[in-house]
């Protein structure tokens, strides 16, 4: 079955869905979303679903504050017959180090500058917020109070519905095959499911993006990373904020219904993109666990997963054109923050394909600041 | 973190089977069960076996762990029995995590025998939670097991032979059995079981479903539609039974969730009621070295589930290089055993699905 489109988004994450939305908003018609399962498949569905405004360089502190107020108004604006559960309990993110300790007390005052409310806060203060906490095993730590929790299902669900009602299509079940490039021009999409002839294709694809770069002859300086998560059985309402360290490796979140959710990667395993799940991790994470939130250890873990991290060199997502392949953009590399970032994603990516200026500037996190050697490192990623 | 040859997940007629099979042909076996004692759905089945003597004909299912327990205990020097522990996970290395009265414990086997047997299916109707419902399994293990009447009348939903069983053992018992339903035009068990009710004047009544159950804090009234040739609903035709238990008895899914986990190639057999592992004939999922045997297999029945636990015994010790003496003969003397089981009118749709899943 052959068709054509004006813009082929692969990857039917809370990316390929923003941006299929951003498009389909300002008029744009025959967008079609290509998504080798189902929406939410893939890194999407399997994240942790924090939500951050602290961060440590101006570009992401500025992308990740943008999605924050989008989040926000999220159910109105996506007229969303569902809830996207956006739960603002705040980030709670320690120091174990002194080197931490100098780092966030540099991050705040960056974060101040731009309007974001976080502050640094004494292990004492740290202990009322987060009352089960070992307080005595940290130095001091951030807080942002409107920071926290998004459902990355509802999300991804409620663009994708505001998308189709704008005459989107999503393909599921299909998975790209072959891109087709005539003289440096995108030309089509090859699936299983037939061709589909374009001049635009949009890769956000996740952890599999680098694999569709290749596709068009790009390589991009990207690998994925095997990140897990545990979920323990529901409890009642105790802990607000994501609880979370860089140097420690956690993360660990109360969701609204009541259960835990913790994660961690580890960055020595080898990069084959497997999403199985392993039993060190569990025995790992929950010693993590209990040593800074020592009651969490009467609580039944009910379910493990894992999904991929899409790693750039510099923690950063790689927004916009490839000079080489006219009509091929990138909306990938995301380190692990692909799902915050959404909103922003897709009002950015849909102004490149536009040529429109964008709401933000995000020029330097295009393709070709590698070749620059132009780089801006995230130091605060877990 | 325990190391053995072989692990045997499921100790109800085809783990038990598989695990003495395993050991007598020289592995080491740990056979893992999560109820406190062995015998699988055995332990509640008071009615008497089909089948020829191979497969304990005319013996009552809850006599038969007994005499398999007693066979494997000529092999106890290499069988390890844990009970109350119940597989959490297989990973990708390998390892089973288990938890055994709150202890979580790890298992590094070289071959797997999956026999986790199968789960009863439940029909959708408003109010299928009410207190009062019971799967037929929980009724049988009331009963047979802990010696407890279920209620002072029973509406059975499904005219298979353990919906049929279970009516007659309910009327022994003292309990009033209101009906027996199901769908289609005929009954689905064997006339013998059929029969024995509507002697004691139960009536079978084909051709409907229950589409309400009423009650406040319990079941205390069902609506029943009469369905015409094709399964289709008759409108107009709704009428209430008081009863104060309603009990499904309508097949059985199999329980694939560890062969999901580790990645073996499943199929939709409609045949075996649900998904189910691709196989060869020797009983080896996709996966080398991971068998499987019983209901989880397909669902079928006691004797062959126990037959297919020998056969996967025999050939997963063989894959890890313990070759039993005997093993070309017992190997055909199985196959032909399963095939003998099979034959005939009743085993037409189990041969149906075998020819779509086994490799």
């Amino acid at each position: 079955m052959n068709k054509s489109a004006s813009v082929v988004i692969i990857g039917g994450g809370i990316s390929g869905c923003a941006i299929a939305y951003n498009l389909a908003k300002k008029g744009v018609k025959d967008v079609i979303i290509i998504e080798k399962e189902y929406l939410s498949s893939g890194a999407t569905g399997r994240c942790g679903a924090g939500i951050r405004m602290q961060w440590g360089t101006e570009m992401n502190c500025r992308l990740a504050k943008y999605s924050v107020e989008f989040f926000e108004t999220a159910n109105e604006v996506l007229e969303y017959a569902g809830d996207v559960e956006f739960k603002q309990g705040g980030y709670l993110i320690i120091a174990a180090t002194e080197k931490e300790v100098a780092q966030f007390q540099k991050n705040i005052k960056l974060q101040n500058s731009l309007g974001i409310p976080s502050r640094y806060i004494t292990p004492q203060e740290a202990k009322e917020i987060v009352p089960h906490m070992d307080e005595t095993q940290i130095l001091g730590a951030a807080f942002n109070p409107k920071d926290g929790h998004l459902n990355p299902f509802h999300t991804t669900q409620a663009y994708a519905d505001a998308a189709v009602r704008l005459g989107v299509e999503i393909m599921k079940y299909t998975e790209v095959t072959g891109i087709k490039v005539e003289n440096g021009k995108i030309a089509g999409v090859q699936t299983d499911k037939g061709y589909i002839s374009t001049p635009v294709v949009v890769n956000a694809a996740g952890g599999h993006a680098q694999i569709i770069s290749e596709m068009v002859g790009v390589k991009l300086p990207l690998y994925s990373e095997r990140h897990q998560i545990l979920v323990t059985e529901a409890v009642e309402p105790m802990q607000g904020p994501m609880f979370m360290s860089f140097s420690q490796n956690i993360y660990c979140q109360q969701t609204p219904h009541g259960s835990f959710i913790m994660g961690r990667g580890d960055p020595t395993e080898p990069r084959d993109l497997r999403v199985t799940s392993s039993w060190e991790f569990l025995e790992e994470m929950a010693k993590t666990c209990i040593r800074f939130l020592p009651p969490l250890k009467d609580i039944r873990m009910v379910r493990q997963w894992a999904g991929l991290y899409n790693m750039s060199p510099d923690a950063q997502p790689i927004y916009g054109p490839v000079k080489d392949v006219e009509g091929f953009f990138l909306a990938c590399g995301y380190s692990g923050h692909g799902f915050m970032f959404g909103p922003v994603t897709g009002v950015v990516v849909s102004e490149s394909i536009l040529g429109e200026e964008h709401t933000i500037p995000v020029d330097a996190l295009s393709y070709d600041r590698f070749e620059k050697g132009e780089l801006i490192l995230e130091p605060s990623v877990v | 973190m325990i190391k053995t040859d072989i692990v045997v997940i499921g100790g109800g007629p085809a783990g038990i089977c598989a695990a003495i099979n395993a050991a007598s042909s020289g592995a080491k076996v740990l056979l893992l069960d999560r109820d406190s004692q062995l015998g699988g759905q055995l332990i509640k089945q008071t009615h008497m076996f089909f089948g020829s003597q191979k497969q304990h004909a005319s013996v009552r299912g809850i006599d038969i762990p007994g005499i398999l327990v007693k066979e494997m205990e000529e092999y106890k020097d290499n069988i390890q029995i844990m009970l109350d522990a119940t597989v959490l996970g297989i990973y990708e290395d390998g390892v089973l995590t288990i938890e055994k009265n709150d202890d979580y414990i790890k298992i590094k086997p070289k071959g797997i025998i999956v026999a986790t047997g199968a789960s009863e299916k439940f029909p959708a109707f408003p109010n299928n939670d009410l207190p009062g419902i019971y799967g037929a399994g929980a009724v049988q293990t009331l009963m047979n097991v802990y010696g407890v009447s279920p209620g002072k009348s029973v509406f059975m939903v499904g005219a298979g032979n353990i919906g049929l069983i279970v009516s007659y053992q309910l009327v022994q018992a003292g309990v009033e059995v209101k009906g027996v339903i199901c769908r289609g035009p005929r009954y689905g068990g064997y006339a013998v079981h059929a029969s024995k009710l509507k002697r004691i004047g139960v009536p079978i009544m084909p051709g409907h479903r229950v589409i309400h159950a009423h009650g406040k804090d319990k079941l205390e009234r069902i609506t029943l539609i009469k369905l015409d040739e094709n399964k289709k609903e008759i409108s107009g035709t709704e009428f209430d039974i008081e009863t104060d238990v309603l009990c499904i008895s309508t097949g059985l899914t199999p329980l694939g969730e560890l062969l999901w986990q580790m990645g073996c190639e499943m199929k939709f057999i409609r045949e075996f009621s649900g998904h189910v592992p691709v196989r060869n004939e020797e009983l080896e999922t996709t996966v080398p070295g991971v068998f499987v045997a019983g209901d989880v297999a397909g669902i079928e029945e006691a004797s062959s589930a126990m037959v297919e636990g020998r056969l996967a015994g025999l050939c997963c010790a063989k894959k890890l290089g313990f070759t039993n003496p005997e093993y070309s003969s017992l190997k055909e003397d199985y196959l032909q055993q399963l095939h003998d089981l099979r034959s005939g009118p009743v085993g037409d749709g189990i041969r149906k699905g075998l020819a779509k899943i086994v490799v």
